[in-house]
């Protein structure tokens, strides 16, 4: 038997299957784009394809993210908030505080007993984002990957004073134009993104183990300015982009499973790949 | 079939068309009175023959008139009260009545008044405190709008009708209270969806005719067979106002609202208005002091040199306790508006009162506008599943 | 420009300079009689109410909010700031409360009811109560009521009313404001008493209260003689001048002889047609709260000919009133608290401005100080300080046709305020404000 969770972020659309042994078998990622209905039943045709299955094997699926509204095959819809939980704690039992910092919002997540039991969110401003360091890569012409590794170069941080991110990288071309070193002022944005995301995480009261996921997350500044802002150690995943779909595939099997247990029918979706539409209401 | 003319079916027609039925009652001779907040005393407008109609905006209206008399950064709802007036949308009022409750509210009516002549207009002061000397100024207060109203009515208003309106009033509150135990069952046999509908309804008829059909939904509830289907999450909402069924409608994708504290709730049925040989007396005491919006300042003994934070609490929100054993509740959703201060200053409090209760509950900030729904759905979903 | 030149754009009054330092005394002294274990009241600027009953008994009043601007301009208040938002309190509230909200979360969660070693100036010692106020914005008294959730100190709330324009004018309808006022003044004396253990001194209420009013008086024919061509005294000496008055600083006798020295100043430079600026080529007036932390920045408007000649009417002295019938303390200082706002709503009521207590002032201000322009400063975090600015400029421009300059910032997040940005403004407004002179000439207007 094989269980499915299918992560559809703002900026990157994630897919993992699992087996009964909580064993990760086929794991897509991919950018999201304007046409998120369309990619679900895309990117699951890769996982399947990775794993040599058919969506018929698949027992449960459960869809997560700000698209998953989206996957019409999808049995079941869980916020990315309970699922990002779950992803992380599989992978860290101790974790107490879970930040993902995404493409355009940041989470922060309390774990306690095995669940999630609270969160703050930020969706409304790019500032603690990993939209402000698109946007300010771009400024500073970079490749947005290599912006981590500029930073680690600095020796002295350039403090960014403007929290929004338009007006942030007016500031960043003045400090330019002043003859600021350019690793200096990166290390200046990773802190103020840093500060931002760890000022939403202090609303939760921070305790270990605390885990850092999100794209975001694979950029060593990053770590490093959230080490700092938080004042603790901070564990990262191997892979810090599927925790999401991950917690969502875990989350599809404990769902089946009880129901299973309980003797419970189990409503499923039809097995049928297709893209989402406006109009119809599945009728099964 | 459904019966447009009665119950749960007419309350929903009327929540979609709201002033309807006082178009038809102004093209009769009748006078409107606009009211944006749940402190004004309803039962003067209702003694001198004058229907009340409570005024809240529309959220799906994008504001763009106000922003020439109010900035951005302030209370969305008065903003979107102005906006709509600005915009001749309640052009059929023929006075307004606004009350010192809040900042935002005064400020805001006072522009209002500036940029709009409507035949009446009157701002009741408010004080903050509950001491004995402050219901009296505020019975002053209310007396001196009973004159200007009595003017503009051309009649004045004796005791005995300013007493009959009190109690039809009360019996307004009583049968809300008495649908509300409707939510008691598991499930319950009204949705908040439906009962928000039905208190919009009754904020845009006359009291009698509000009664009415408090009555019809009252007895088909009881009957019906078709009521709300079981959800495990059983929710109390607390917040200033909540007057959109959108909003309600996702609280309940999830769970079933079994009370609803605020302004497009409970809030200003919860209690009944004291009859009292001096009707101002009775209406002074209940305006001021059963209404329990935030921005009313309440402590637990007046300038007690110790004080104790949980009897404090219980003194402030212990009528919560009651709503929470009565109905059940297993999870409360704190719901602000943004920019509204007394409720941010006071939910931190709540918070804590909740947590010594042990019930789970989330705040959630709202901008009241139809573009924060998407965010605010996945904050509620969230919240239902750490409570699952 | 040189050094010289920059220090002298704005001719500042020698009397300044004592009441600016009475400002400091002050605070030292309270400082120190606080740590020599005298009590200490939390208050708000409340148009004094409470106040001068406090002084009357002795007892030091510190001000959160005074503290809030202090951490601000320290640019230490980010770590409360924080602590504030950690602990539940939405961003959105007003910067001071959540700045006081944070130190007094960390003086009792962390130091057991200590004065945080970090905080400076002495920082604010645990009172035994609070003192708050329904006067100025619902978030003060609602501000004080949340910090009962870490000290267990009682609050005390004034009522401060505020009715409608023409709903003043019904009958009794301000005997029954003045009757409140009195009523629960008297209870709130008691409650002192209880406080502290001991009596009031009334023959020392009376006198304080007396010491009030004619600080006041003085203060307000002060800033009557800002109304000649060119203006004597610039917004500048006005904020550093204000607060002796406002918060009843020090010795009151002092400060009754340090303002009476600041008349007599200012008259003589009338009389000898003395500006307080060089070339006087703009007369403006600021709404509503400056940027304390940025003020050089009037310096160099005052370089382009920009005089600030009147200010922020919440900070002004009542309009002065005939209270020769009236004896008791506590009626006097309730009238003269009400005054604040009620002083203007005769005025607002003949003239139709309904936004009487808010905005009328301030085309007061605009026609009787002969302003060419209003700078308006609305602040994010501070809507009381901000609701009321978008009427007032277009009231003005409706009315008068006097033109505003919008230029925004934060009561704590002083980054908001860019004074290169402000400045780069400043000279396409100019061309405004002369435009408009042109207009009101052709109008009639006689400035």
């Amino acid at each position: 038997m094989y269980f499915a969770g299918v992560d559809i972020g703002s900026t990157m659309t994630k897919t993992v299957l699992m087996d009964t042994n909580n064993k990760v078998v086929s794991a897509i990622k991919g950018p999201t784009g304007p046409e998120h209905r369309q990619l679900a039943n895309e990117v699951m045709k890769m996982a399947l394809e990775q794993a040599n299955l058919q969506l018929d094997d698949i027992s449960y699926i459960v869809a997560t993210g700000y698209g998953r509204l989206n996957v019409p095959f999808a049995d079941r819809q869980i916020t990315e908030l309970t699922c990002h939980a779950r992803g992380v704690l599989s992978l860290f039992p101790d974790v107490r505080t879970a930040i993902d910092i995404g493409g355009q919002d940041a989470k922060c997540m309390k774990i306690n007993s095995g669940k999630l039991v609270n969160f703050v969110m930020n969706d409304k401003c790019a500032a603690g984002t990993g939209r402000f360091l698109e946007i300010l890569a771009a400024t500073l012409g970079i490749k947005l990957e290599d912006l981590g590794d500029i930073s680690l170069k600095s020796t002295k941080k350039v403090q960014i004073s403007n929290f929004c991110t338009i007006f942030a990288q007016q500031e960043v071309v003045s400090r330019l134009s002043e003859g600021e070193k350019l690793e200096d002022i990166i290390a200046g944005l990773h802190d103020a993104l840093a500060s931002r995301v760890a000022g939403l995480a202090r609303r939760l009261k921070i305790e270990p183990d605390v885990v850092l996921t999100g794209g975001v997350a694979k950029n060593a500044g990053i770590v490093k300015a959230m080490k700092e802002n938080l004042g603790c150690e901070l564990l990262i995943p191997e892979d810090p982009l599927l925790t999401g779909a991950l917690g969502a595939a875990i989350l599809a099997k404990e769902r089946f499973s009880k129901a299973t247990a309980k003797g419970e029918p189990i409503p499923t979706k039809p097995r049928r790949l297709e893209k989402a539409t406006f109009f119809t209401k599945e009728t099964s | 079939m459904l019966d447009k003319s009665k119950g749960l079916s007419k309350a929903r027609e009327i929540y979609q068309n709201r002033s309807h039925r006082v178009k038809e009652l102004k093209a009769e001779g009748k006078k409107i009175i606009g009211y944006p907040c749940m402190y004004v005393p309803l039962e003067i407008i209702t003694a001198l023959g004058l229907v009340s109609y409570r005024t809240y905006g529309d959220i799906a209206e994008p504001v763009t008139e106000a922003d020439k008399a109010l900035p951005t950064a302030f209370c969305p709802i008065m903003r979107t009260c102005l906006d709509c007036a600005l915009k001749a949308k309640d052009d059929f009022l023929d006075g307004m009545v606004a009350i010192h409750s809040c900042d935002p509210q005064d400020k805001t009516t006072r522009v209002w008044q500036s940029y709009i002549s409507y035949p009446y207009f009157h701002l009741i002061d408010m004080p903050g405190t509950l001491r004995t000397q402050s219901l009296e100024y505020f019975k002053g207060q209310l007396n001196d709008f009973k004159k200007t109203l009595e003017s503009f009515a051309g009649k004045e208003l004796p005791s005995d009708k300013l007493k009959a309106a009190i109690e039809l009033h009360n019996r307004q509150r009583a049968l809300v209270r008495e649908l509300y135990k409707l939510t008691k069952p598991d499930p319950p046999l009204i949705s908040g969806t439906e009962m928000l509908q039905v208190i919009k309804a009754l904020m845009s008829l006359p009291a009698a005719e509000g009664n009415e059909l408090l009555t019809q939904v009252i007895s088909e509830v009881k009957e019906r067979k078709d009521g709300p289907e079981k959800k495990p999450a059983r929710l109390l909402i607390w917040s200033s106002t909540l007057d959109n069924i959108d909003i309600m409608q996702l609280f309940e994708a999830g769970a079933n609202v079994v009370m609803d504290e605020s302004c497009g709730g409970i809030r200003a049925y919860r209690a009944d208005v004291k009859l009292t040989d001096d009707p101002l007396d009775g209406l002074s005491d209940y305006y001021l002091k059963e209404i329990t919006c935030a921005r009313t300042f309440r402590e637990a003994v007046f300038g007690e040199a110790r004080k104790d934070y949980i009897a404090d609490l219980d003194s402030r929100f212990g009528y919560l306790k009651d709503f929470i054993r009565g109905w059940n509740i297993n999870g409360a959703i704190l719901f602000l508006v943004r920019y509204c201060d007394p409720f941010a200053f006071e939910m931190p409090s709540l918070k804590d009162y909740l947590d010594h209760l042990g019930i789970p509950n989330t705040y959630i900030e709202y901008d009241y506008t139809q573009g924060s729904l998407a965010p605010l759905r996945t904050r509620v979903e969230a919240f239902l599943e750490t409570i699952d | 420009m040189t050094t010289e030149q920059k220090k002298r754009a704005i001719n500042r009054l020698n009397s300044m300079h004592p009441l600016r330092a009475k400002v400091n005394e002050s605070y030292l002294k309270s400082v120190e009689a606080m740590q020599a274990g005298k009590p200490t009241v939390w208050g708000m600027l409340n148009y004094y109410y409470g106040d001068p009953i406090l002084k009357a008994m002795d007892v030091e009043v510190v001000y959160p909010e005074n503290y809030g601007a202090a951490l601000a301009a320290a640019g230490v208040a980010q770590s409360y700031l924080d602590r504030a938002d950690a602990d539940g309190f939405p961003t959105h509230l007003c910067g001071y409360s959540r700045a006081s909200i944070g130190y007094t979360s960390r003086m009792m969660k962390e130091l057991n009811g200590e004065i945080p070693p970090e905080a400076p100036l002495g920082g604010m010692p645990r009172p035994i109560f609070l003192m708050a106020s329904t006067a100025v914005c619902d978030a003060r008294y609602k501000w004080f009521q949340a910090l009962g959730r870490y000290m267990d100190a009682p609050v005390w709330t004034f009522e401060a009313p505020l009715p409608g324009v023409k709903e003043l004018f019904m009958e009794g309808s301000y005997e029954r404001m003045v009757d409140l006022g009195v009523k629960h003044a008297r209870d709130f004396v008691a409650f002192v008493e209880r406080m502290l253990g001991k009596k009031l001194d009334w023959d020392k209420l009376s006198e304080t209260v007396d010491l009030m009013i004619e600080i006041s008086q003085v203060w307000h024919e002060t800033n009557e003689l800002r109304k000649v061509k060119p203006s004597p005294m610039h917004s500048r000496d006005f904020w550093s001048s204000m607060p002796p008055a406002l918060f009843l600083m020090g010795d009151l006798k002092d400060s009754l002889q340090c303002y009476q020295d600041m008349y007599d100043e200012v008259k003589d430079r009338v009389d000898n047609h003395i500006g307080a600026i060089a070339e006087e080529k703009y007369r403006l007036f600021f709404a509503e709260l400056p940027p304390w932390h940025s003020l050089g920045f009037f310096d160099r408007l005052a370089e382009r000919g920009w005089n600030f000649v009147i200010e922020s009417f919440g900070y002004h002295p009542p309009i002065p009133l005939d209270m020769s019938g009236v004896s008791d303390p506590l009626e006097r200082l309730t009238r003269f608290s009400l005054q604040i706002y009620v002083g203007y709503y005769k005025d607002a009521f003949e003239k139709n401005v309904p936004a009487g207590g808010m905005a009328y002032p301030y085309l007061k201000y605009a026609r009787e100080w002969k302003c060419d322009g209003g700078f308006l400063h609305p602040l994010i975090s501070c809507r009381s300080a901000s609701t009321h600015l978008p009427y007032v400029s277009n009231i003005l421009m409706e009315r008068l046709k006097v033109p505003s300059l919008t230029i925004e910032g934060d009561i704590v997040d002083l980054r908001l305020f860019d004074p290169e940005d402000a400045l780069s403004k400043a000279e396409p407004f100019e061309e405004t404000m002369e435009h408009y002179r042109q207009i009101r000439r052709q109008e009639g207007f006689d400035w």
